[in-house]
C-alpha cells in the first residue's frame, strides 16, 4: 500500500471517528484529522501548514456570517414576513409557475455573486416559510433551497468555479453565458417541477394565510424593504455599473443592508441579532476552518496528488461514473475545481473546453451539498428548522442525479454542444 | 468559575500559542534573500524609483542594473514574477550574480512580485524555503506564493476587472502581478508594481525585455517562448538555434484578448520587444505527491512519472530524472542567450554583448550552486 493511500485512510477514518464515535462537531472534527494524518504522512505537527489552511476560507467566513446578522435582522422587522404574505396572496392560484420563480428566484443572489450560501440566506429564506405554510414537507423546502442554490452559483452572469479554472489553465472568462445557461435551467426548471409534483399538495388558502404570521406591511409600508432592495440592488450594481460603483465587498454589503434595517419595521437590538447569527453560523465557520486545514494537509502530504493521479489513470468509460462521484466528494465546489477541474479540462483537450469547463462546475457545484461540509443542507435546514441535515440530502437524490447526468452528458458531447451553440 | 468559561479559556490559550509559533514562522518569510551582485553592476535602486507610493512597501524590489557605458541595447530580466516559480528567479539572481556587459545596458529584477515572496499560497501545503549549496556554503531562499500576500491586498472582488480592458477574472488574480500590466500609479497594490515596471520600460528606453516564469508540468505552453506580434522573427530564429543545441521549444504569440499579462501589454504599451518564457515544474502542477522543499530544487515527483504513462494528454515532465531546478534555469539562461543573438542580428547597430554566463551544458554539469557566490 502506497504512503498516501495511507494517509488517506487515516484523513478518513478520524474525521468519521471524531464526527460519529466522540461525537465532535464537523469542524473540529476535521481539523483533528488533519492533525492525525499530518502525523500519518512523516509531517510531524506542522503548525504553519495547520494555520496557513485554517485561514484559507476568511472571506467566505466573512460573508457567510455578516449575511447571517442581515438575515436575522430582516426576519426581525418583519420585512421577512410581509413578503412572504404578498406572496402567497398574489400567486396561490398558480402553484406551478410559482415554484418555478421561487426557484429562479432563491437562485438569483447566487449568479450575481457566485456563492451558493447567500441564495439559501437571503432570498431562500424569503420563500422558505411560504413554502412550508403551503405544506410543502420541511425537509422538501430544504432541498429545493439547497438545490437551487447550486444552480445559482453556477449560472451565469458569475461562476467562480470557472473563472478558478479558467486561472489554472489561462482561459479568459469569455463566452461561458451559454453553456452555463444550458447546464442550470433545464436543471432548475425539472427540479422545480418535481418538487411541485412530488411534495406539494393541494392547500387550502384560507388555513394557509391562517398560518403565516401576520403581515405588518400595512403598519410600516414599503419602507421595510429598503435593507432588502439595497442588499440585491448593490450585488447588481456592483456588477453592472462596475466602471462607477465600486466593489465594496459582499460582507460590507451584508452588514451596511443590516444596519439599514433600523426604523424600517419592528423594533430590534443590534447586539441580540449579531449573537444569534454567531451562534447559528459557528457551526459552519468551524467547517470553514477545518476544510481548509484538511485540504492543506491533502495537499502537503501527496494525498491530493494520489487522488487526481488515480481519477486520471481511469480508463475514459470509467472517467465519467468517476468524475461525477469523485468531484463532489469533496465538499466543496470551490476546492474541486481548482484540484480536479484543472487537470480535467487538459483531460478533454480538443472537444470543447468552454463546455467541458462549464459542465465540470456542474458536477463540483455538486460538492456544496455534500458531507463532510454538508454546507448547504445545513443552511437550508436552519431556514427551515430541520435538525438532521442529511434529511435533506436524502431529499436532493433525484435533483442531484439528474444534476450529474447533465454534467456528465455535457461532457461526453462536448464537441456537439459546442458546434450547436 | 463555570466549566465552559475555563474551556474558553483554555481555548484562548491555546489559539494564541498556536498563532504565536505560526507567526514566528511567517514572519521569517520577511527576511529579504541575499544577493551578491557581479562586480560589473554599476547601480542598485528599486521599484518604487519609478512609482513612489510603493516606497518602503513589500513590492519596493530591488532593481540590478549593468551599465558597459559603450552604446547598444538595453535589456531587462525579471525573475520572481510570480514567487512559487523558482527557475525564474534563481535564473534572473544567476545572471545577477556573474554577469559581465560588454556592449549595451542590463538592468535586472530578481524578485519581481516582492510581496509574493513574503508568504506561501494557502491550500497548496507549500515549503517557505529551500536551499542550494554554493562553494562558500548553503544558501537559503525563499519560495513564496503566485500572487502578491493579502496582508498587502485585500480582501480580493470576488470578480477581478482588469484595467483598462474591463476583462473579468477571477478576484484571486487582482493580486497576480502578471494580470496587472499595463497598471495604474493610483490603482491597487499590485496595479501600482505592474506600473513601476511599465515605467522602468519607458524611462529606462528597454528594448528587449524577459518575463521568466515556470508553469504546472500538464500546461500546454510549457518549453516555449511567448512574445508579442511584432517580435516573432525573432523568436522564431531564437528557436531555431536552441533547436540546433538540441533545446526543444515552441514559438507562441501572445493572444490579442487575453488582457494584463507581460508578453501582451509591455508590447502594446511600449516599443520593447517583450519575451516570457515557461519551464515545466512539478511543485506547480496538480498531480504532485509530497510538497515540500526537495520538491523545488529536485524535481522529481512519482505521480508525474505515472501520469506521463498514462495520461491521454500532453504533461511535460521527464520520467527518468524529473525536471531538477537547474535544468529549468539553464533553459532560461539557454533562452535568454539565444534571443539575444537573434536580437544582435536583427538590429545589428544596437548590439548587447555580455559575457561570464555559464552555458546550459555547464549548469547542468556542475549545477547552481557552483555559480553562485
Ligand atoms: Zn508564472
Amino acid at each position: 500500500m502506497s504512503n498516501e493511500l495511507l494517509v488517506l485512510i487515516v484523513l478518513l477514518v478520524t474525521f468519521a471517528a471524531g464526527v460519529f464515535v466522540l461525537k465532535l462537531p464537523s469542524g473540529v472534527a476535521l481539523a483533528l484529522s488533519a492533525l492525525l494524518g499530518a502525523i500519518a504522512g512523516g509531517e510531524g505537527i506542522p503548525i504553519r501548514h495547520l494555520v496557513e489552511g485554517s485561514i484559507a476560507f476568511l472571506d467566505p467566513i466573512l460573508i457567510v456570517f455578516t449575511a447571517m446578522v442581515f438575515m436575522k435582522v430582516v426576519n426581525a422587522t418583519g420585512a421577512l414576513a410581509s413578503i412572504n404574505f404578498a406572496i402567497i396572496t398574489r400567486m396561490h392560484k398558480y402553484p406551478t409557475l410559482l415554484i418555478i420563480l421561487m426557484v429562479f428566484f432563491i437562485m438569483f443572489p447566487g449568479m450575481l455573486t457566485g456563492i451558493s450560501s447567500t441564495c439559501i440566506l437571503t432570498t431562500g429564506a424569503l420563500v422558505a416559510p411560504a413554502l412550508l405554510a403551503m405544506g410543502m414537507p420541511i425537509p422538501a423546502v430544504g432541498a429545493l433551497l439547497a438545490m437551487s442554490a447550486v444552480f445559482g452559483m453556477i449560472a451565469p452572469p458569475i461562476n467562480l468555479p470557472v473563472m478558478i479554472i479558467g486561472g489554472g489553465v489561462d482561459m479568459p472568462y469569455i463566452g461561458f453565458e451559454k453553456p452555463l445557461i444550458l447546464a442550470t435551467f433545464p436543471a432548475a426548471i425539472i427540479t422545480a417541477l418535481y418538487f411541485r409534483i412530488r411534495y406539494l399538495r393541494k392547500f387550502d388558502i384560507a388555513q394557509v394565510l391562517a398560518k403565516l404570521p401576520p403581515t405588518v406591511l400595512p403598519k410600516y409600508g414599503y419602507k421595510m424593504f429598503i435593507p432588502i432592495l439595497f442588499v440585491i440592488g448593490m450585488m447588481i450594481a456592483t456588477r453592472v455599473l462596475a466602471k462607477y460603483i465600486p466593489d465594496i465587498g459582499i460582507p460590507l454589503i451584508f452588514l451596511i443592508g443590516a444596519l439599514l434595517g433600523f426604523g424600517t419595521g419592528e423594533k430590534f437590538k443590534l447586539d441580540k441579532m449579531i449573537k444569534e447569527a454567531l451562534h447559528d453560523s459557528l457551526p459552519i465557520l468551524a467547517i470553514l476552518v477545518g476544510v481548509g486545514m484538511f485540504v492543506q494537509i491533502m495537499t502537503l502530504t501527496g494525498v491530493r496528488g494520489f487522488i487526481a493521479t488515480s481519477l486520471l489513470d481511469l480508463p475514459q468509460g470509467l472517467l465519467y461514473p468517476a468524475i461525477a462521484i469523485i468531484m463532489p466528494a469533496f465538499g466543496s465546489a470551490f476546492t474541486a475545481s481548482s484540484v480536479f477541474g484543472v487537470p480535467l479540462v487538459y483531460a478533454f483537450l480538443g472537444t470543447n473546453e468552454i463546455v467541458v469547463t462549464s459542465a465540470l462546475t456542474l458536477i463540483a457545484g455538486v460538492g456544496d451539498l455534500m458531507p463532510p461540509p454538508l454546507l448547504l443542507p445545513i443552511f437550508a435546514g436552519q431556514i427551515v428548522g430541520e435538525k438532521n441535515n442529511f434529511t435533506i440530502l436524502k431529499y436532493c437524490a433525484v435533483p442531484i442525479i439528474l444534476t450529474l447526468t447533465i454534467g456528465v452528458l455535457m461532457i461526453m458531447y462536448a464537441r456537439e454542444i459546442g458546434a450547436f451553440l | 468559575m463555570k466549566r465552559h468559561v475555563l474551556v474558553a479559556i483554555f481555548l484562548l490559550l491555546s489559539v494564541v500559542t498556536l498563532t504565536g509559533i505560526a507567526s514566528a514562522d511567517f514572519l521569517r518569510m520577511y527576511t529579504a534573500d541575499i544577493v551578491h551582485p557581479s562586480d560589473a553592476a554599476t547601480k542598485k535602486s528599486s521599484l518604487s524609483e519609478y512609482c513612489p507610493s510603493l516606497k518602503g512597501t513589500s513590492a519596493d524590489t530591488p532593481v540590478y542594473y549593468f551599465d558597459s557605458k559603450r552604446p547598444g541595447a538595453t535589456v531587462l530580466v525579471l525573475g520572481g514574477t510570480h514567487p512559487n516559480e523558482a527557475a525564474g528567479f534563481m535564473a534572473a539572481l544567476l545572471l545577477t550574480e556573474n554577469i559581465t556587459v560588454d556592449s549595451g545596458k542590463f538592468i535586472i529584477i530578481p524578485q519581481a512580485c516582492g510581496s509574493g515572496f513574503t508568504c506561501t499560497d494557502p491550500l497548496e501545503g507549500l515549503p517557505d524555503f529551500y536551499t542550494i549549496k554554493t562553494t562558500n556554503g548553503t544558501r537559503k531562499f525563499r519560495f513564496g506564493s503566485r500572487v502578491s500576500n493579502p496582508l498587502d491586498q485585500w480582501p480580493d472582488p470576488l470578480v477581478y476587472m482588469h484595467y483598462p480592458s474591463g476583462q473579468s477574472l477571477s478576484g484571486f488574480e487582482t493580486r497576480n502581478l502578471n494580470r496587472s500590466y499595463p497598471g495604474r500609479i493610483d490603482g491597487n497594490f499590485s496595479e501600482q508594481a505592474g506600473y513601476a515596471i511599465l515605467e522602468l520600460i519607458k524611462k529606462e528606453h528597454v528594448d528587449v525585455a524577459f518575463d521568466l516564469h515556470e508553469a504546472a508540468p500538464e500546461i500546454p505552453i510549457i518549453n516555449a517562448i511567448i512574445t508579442h506580434e511584432r517580435c516573432k522573427d525573432i523568436g522564431a530564429s531564437a528557436i531555431l538555434e536552441l533547436e540546433l543545441n538540441s533545446l526543444t521549444y515552441a514559438l507562441e504569440i501572445s493572444p490579442k484578448n487575453f488582457h494584463g499579462l507581460s508578453h501582451r501589454e509591455w508590447g502594446d504599451s511600449s516599443s520593447v520587444q517583450p519575451f516570457l518564457m515557461e519551464t515545466s515544474n512539478p511543485i506547480q502542477g496538480r498531480l504532485r505527491g509530497k510538497t515540500n522543499a526537495e520538491l523545488v530544487t529536485g524535481g522529481v515527483d512519482k505521480f508525474y512519472a505515472q501520469a506521463v504513462k498514462s495520461a491521454k494528454f500532453r504533461i511535460t515532465y521527464d520520467s527518468a530524472n524529473g525536471y531538477p531546478l537547474k535544468v529549468r534555469v539553464a533553459r532560461h539562461i539557454a533562452g535568454i542567450q539565444a534571443i539575444l543573438t537573434a536580437y544582435n542580428e536583427t538590429f545589428p547597430d544596437k548590439k548587447i554583448y555580455f559575457s561570464n554566463i555559464p552555458s546550459y551544458d555547464d549548469i547542468n554539469t556542475k549545477g547552481i550552486g557552483n555559480f553562485l557566490k
